[in-house]
């Protein structure tokens, strides 16, 4: 070979290119479809249906899958997150909302925030276990380490539900803020961050103790949590048309970034090198793309009506 | 282009949610109808978008080609006022809020006893991966739906009582379609619930379908000559065909007893059903009034509303005197 330098310069180029593109995933609610993105050029390349009133994606403990929860249709879609081609579809799911894997993947979780229920499924085959009753309008979840409970937030009475999974019983609820949204437990598993989407803030509480040791004054309309990475800091997404997303440090308990995310910023994915973060813009119907080392909006990607969770495959780890 | 108007669309839906909808919610502690608010909202704006392209595609229709020559249009005020509560979802939003809480409350007991109604993707397969098909199937099941609906609004007198008063309009026109009363507004809520319960009536295709099928039903009740040609009436219902279910006299025959011509987009069930009835001439609307009160009522919302549920609860407790006219 001639010019190895070159030629390795060149591979080197191509490998990065390849490995910087692949497909987003984004569920559009409202139009009942999912939009597919080319994360290099930032510019939607598809749309394939995916049920009736879908809400929430998750990708699979082993992110051979991103699942979308199918609340009208009772079913749960499953997508190949590196083609966008559908695998295989769950009926008989009830309802689901919104998804959750326990920590050692034993327990599948589906909200039904429409009629006031969690369901406890076998997480290896989506055999259903119990219902829960869970009034009201339960939303989003968190589990513990060890896999003994799962939290849910009640958006409608303002508390946070405890459910046993060795039992699956309710345990006990706490009151937080008005209209509680997403949750989130610290890496130390010592508290549950709460997003109080009627206020700003991000209530903090001690789940052993059973209390709010701290309120985080984030934004309007603090809705949804995704981890950096680092097992330090969580992003926390501020639902609000003229909205932001705030990056809050998980050991000194404080805000220590924002970004303006214009549109309803909700569910959010980031970028394996934690250099990108992006977010579904609810109202916006944007995917909107912040640039973590510039710290400002870098693309706004239009999709579909009402876009709730973005997936692709070479994330940051969740924690 | 296409993409600036989405994105001056959504800025208004936006701002109104988040300034109007969403503290509402929140203060009256209900955020799990935050989504629905914001959909919500979206239905209001279309009903604008809706309510101008009626009126600017059908105005001109009337004014030039009328069917009728009127001398005023004093009568049509009452319609417009119908129209109006009736495009930006406050009458949708009342019956909404009526029926909501028992259908979840049903819906929350049947999922909880494990009882999942099977929905037309269960006995259809597949359907739910072909959107346009999905899209017309659900367009004609509706239209069905909506034909035995419209047809036992007449047959039955209490019924009759409340959809008399859509069809009191002898000045009928585009604004015509949703005067309604809101009992019978009320009753086709239930109707579209139950259906949506047993197969499982997509939201995102609702909003298609709903515009679709106003569109197509304002312009059925135009005041004008327009005929979408011998074929064409029999493929679509249109201003022509629909004059003739708001006819003030059908012929004699038994089969018209009970009015025709019910479909409100496909003609087809009027022909399946025998229920078509349609001349080349255009006939006057109106029913026959038969008490002062009636007669009162035509131009009045509230007389309406009122003469409506007299009306209403006469027939449910007293015997049938003659059967109901069209």
């Amino acid at each position: 070979m001639k010019f190895p330098l070159l030629s390795g310069l060149f591979a080197s180029a191509l490998l990065s290119l390849a490995a910087h593109a692949e497909t987003a995933i984004v569920l559009n609610s409202v139009d009942e479809n999912v939009s597919f993105i080319d994360t290099r050029t930032y510019k939607e390349t598809g749309k394939a249906p995916a049920c009736k009133e879908p809400h929430h994606l998750m990708t699979t403990p082993d992110d051979s899958s991103v699942i979308v929860a199918c609340a009208l249709s009772n079913e749960l879609v499953f997508f190949d997150p590196k083609t966008g081609k559908e695998q295989k579809r769950i009926k008989n799911i009830s309802d689901p909302y919104q998804l959750g894997f326990s920590p050692d993947n034993k327990w599948f979780v589906a909200n039904s925030l429409r009629l006031d229920r969690v369901d406890l499924y076998n997480a290896a085959d989506f055999s259903l276990v119990a219902r829960v009753s869970a009034e009201k309008t339960p939303s989003h979840m968190a589990f513990d380490k060890a896999s003994q409970f799962v939290f849910i937030t009640l958006q409608d009475s303002n508390e946070v539900l405890t459910i046993d999974l060795k039992t699956r019983q309710p345990l006990w609820k706490i009151p937080v803020g008005p209209t509680p949204a997403g949750i989130h437990m610290t890496p130390d598993d010592k508290y549950l961050l709460v997003g109080i989407m009627g206020a700003n803030y991000v209530e903090v509480i001690d789940w052993r103790a059973r209390k709010t040791i701290r309120k985080i004054i984030t934004d309007k309309a603090a809705h949804n949590f995704l981890p950096r990475g680092d097992g330090r800091h969580v992003f926390v997404s501020n639902r609000s048309m003229n909205g932001s997303i705030s990056l809050v440090d998980m050991q000194t308990l404080t805000e220590v970034e924002k970004y303006d995310v214009p549109g309803g910023p909700d569910d959010m994915e980031i970028r394996a090198d934690g250099k990108e973060l992006w977010a579904t813009a609810r109202f916006a119907r944007k995917v909107q793309v912040v640039n973590l080392e510039q710290k400002k909006l870098s693309h706004s990607i239009p999709v579909g009506r009402s876009p709730h969770g973005v997936s692709f495959i070479s994330h940051a780890p969740r924690q | 282009m296409m993409q600036f108007l989405t994105d001056c669309f959504v800025l208004i839906q936006g701002w109104l949610f988040d300034t109007l909808v969403q503290p509402v919610l929140f203060a009256l502690g209900l955020a799990g109808y935050v989504e629905m608010g914001f959909e919500g909202i979206e239905f209001a704006l279309l009903g604008v978008i809706e309510l101008t392209i009626a009126y600017a595609l059908m105005r001109p229709l009337e004014a030039w080609w009328p069917a009728e020559h009127w001398t005023q249009r004093r009568a049509v005020r009452v319609d417009v006022i119908y129209s109006v509560l009736n495009r930006l979802g406050i009458i949708p939003l009342a019956v909404f809020a009526l029926l909501a809480p028992g259908f979840m409350e049903l819906e929350g007991w049947l999922r909880f006893h494990d009882i999942i109604p099977r929905q037309l993707e269960d006995w259809l397969p597949g359907l739910d991966r072909h959107p346009l098909a999905s899209f017309f199937i659900y367009l004609v099941i509706l239209d069905f739906a909506e034909y035995w609906r419209h047809r036992l609004s007449h047959t039955f007198r209490w019924w009759w009582a409340l959809h008399g008063i859509h069809h009191s309009q002898r000045q009928m026109s585009f604004w015509t379609d949703s005067r309604n009363h809101l009992l019978d507004d009320l009753i086709a809520g239930l109707w579209f619930a139950c259906l949506s319960l047993l197969i499982g009536v997509p939201p995102g295709h609702f909003l298609g379908l709903l515009i679709a099928l106003r569109l197509v039903e304002n312009l059925s009740h135009t005041n004008t000559r327009l005929s979408f040609g011998q074929l064409g009436d029999y493929l679509i219902v249109g201003p022509r065909y629909h004059r003739w279910h708001h006819a003030l006299d059908l012929p004699s025959d038994l089969r018209y007893r009970g009015g025709c011509n019910f479909a409100i987009l496909l003609p087809a069930w009027d022909i399946l059903f025998g229920t078509l009835y349609l001349e080349k001439e255009l006939p006057p609307t109106g029913i026959h009034e038969i008490s002062t009160a009636e007669i009162a009522a035509r131009d009045d919302f509230w007389a309406q509303q009122k003469l409506g549920l007299t009306l209403f609860w006469k027939a449910l407790v007293t015997r049938p005197e003659k059967s109901p006219s069209a």
